[in-house]
């Protein structure tokens, strides 16, 4: 009765235990409870842990794969959830497993951009596994808005084209200030005497 | 490769950025594949698309509806066209993991990452200037050393992240990102 998935890139490999939920009716090659999974990294300690776990990891990694996608590394997961992920800065990505344990530090592994990869295709592969009959409740993904986007850019660079115009704008005033402000012009006076009489 | 269930149906039309990243990842697909123009009509036919791409000619127009191409086609793609070719992309891309993967890790000698980036880049910039208008902006970022090798870089991180069944959904989304 007991399941076991196996996914393999070359740099890690995931497995997951369980057994098929018999009171829905699932068949023996199904895997409807999950009682296990491990993730074998090269060169890198076993990551192990229960189903909340695996689904806290897919919850952070795919979305964090989602806006790398579009050149928005983000981090993902806060500190009371037991995963998170974020860019690091010159090295790839950082990912952070939080022990549920109080005095267990929590574990840092750092990824490069294959093995990110990797991590993602082997989590890809588990989420549509028709084996695994399971409702994992994962954010489907979305086009990213443009404010999201903007974010992509540094401060500096957003800022500069409106710096820029203010700047502008501040001069050209000056500029106008400087100027001098035209003499009024006298209305002509109506002299008759200075009006040339016709020759006759 | 088993179609992703959970990818909603198609629905809504590429903006134009979309529609110049997916050519652009087309052609990176081809600067990592030389016979990469030949592979995407034969994936094309494989994934039982020849009712919307039946010969070259049709995919290669489709794919002419990149504004930054020197010869540029008007009419936006259907959804269904635009999901047939990220579907197409997603599976060469798969097909082509292993070298994408061997552009983006950090495992091996620096000489070595540095020769394969200055095939990959080398391939992609003839690519460019022989199909591309140069007059664009976008087409002088791609070009610039610099800009253009981050970009590089980013195309080559997209195709592995949306490689497979799994990417199809993840990439689409990417392509139909708003408009910063």
């Amino acid at each position: 009765m007991k399941q076991t998935l196996q996914y393999d890139q070359l740099s890690c490999r995931l497995r997951v235990d369980g057994l098929p939920d018999v009171s829905v009716g699932q068949g023996a090659g199904a895997l409807g409870i999950i009682t296990g999974w491990s993730l074998q990294w090269a060169g890198r300690p076993e990551l192990e842990g229960r189903k909340e776990h695996l689904l806290a990891l897919m919850q952070v990694v795919l979305p964090y794969a989602r806006y790398l996608i579009s050149g928005v590394p983000r981090r993902f997961g806060a500190d009371p959830t037991p995963v998170e992920i974020g860019p690091n800065p010159g090295r790839g990505h950082l990912l952070l497993l939080r022990s549920s344990q109080a005095d267990t530090p929590p574990l840092q592994l750092e990824l490069d951009d294959a093995e990110l990869a990797d991590l993602v295709r082997v989590l890809d592969q588990l989420r549509l596994d028709p084996r695994l009959q399971l409702p994992l409740e994962l954010p489907s993904p979305l086009p990213l808005r443009a404010r999201e986007l903007l974010e992509r850019r540094p401060l500096a660079q957003r800022l500069a084209a409106p710096l820029g115009g203010v700047l502008a704008l501040g001069l050209a005033a000056g500029l106008g200030l400087l100027l001098p402000e035209p003499k009024p012009v006298a209305p002509p006076t109506a002299n008759p005497s200075a009006v040339q009489q016709p020759p006759s | 490769m088993p179609l992703d269930p959970t990818a909603p149906e198609p629905s809504a039309r590429l903006p134009r950025r979309g529609l110049e990243r997916l050519d652009l990842l087309l052609l990176s697909v081809e600067a990592l594949d030389l016979n990469g123009g030949e592979s995407m009509v034969w994936m094309s036919e494989q994934m039982g698309f020849t009712k919307l791409f039946p010969n070259r000619v049709e995919l290669w127009k489709r794919r002419c509806t990149n504004p930054l191409r020197r010869t540029t086609r008007r009419d936006g793609l259907d959804p269904v066209e635009t999901d047939a070719l990220i579907r197409i992309l997603c599976s060469l891309a798969d097909r082509l993991y292993p070298l994408l993967r061997g552009l983006l890790t950090s495992a091996e000698p620096a000489e070595v990452l540095s020769q394969r980036w200055d095939l990959f880049r080398g391939r992609l910039l003839e690519l460019i200037r022989e199909r591309m208008n140069p007059r664009r902006g976008g087409v002088q970022l791609l070009l610039d050393p610099d800009a253009g090798a981050r970009q590089a870089r980013q195309l080559v991180q997209a195709l592995a992240l949306g490689s497979g069944a799994g990417g199809f959904e993840r990439l689409r989304a990417s392509l139909l990102d708003a408009q910063p």
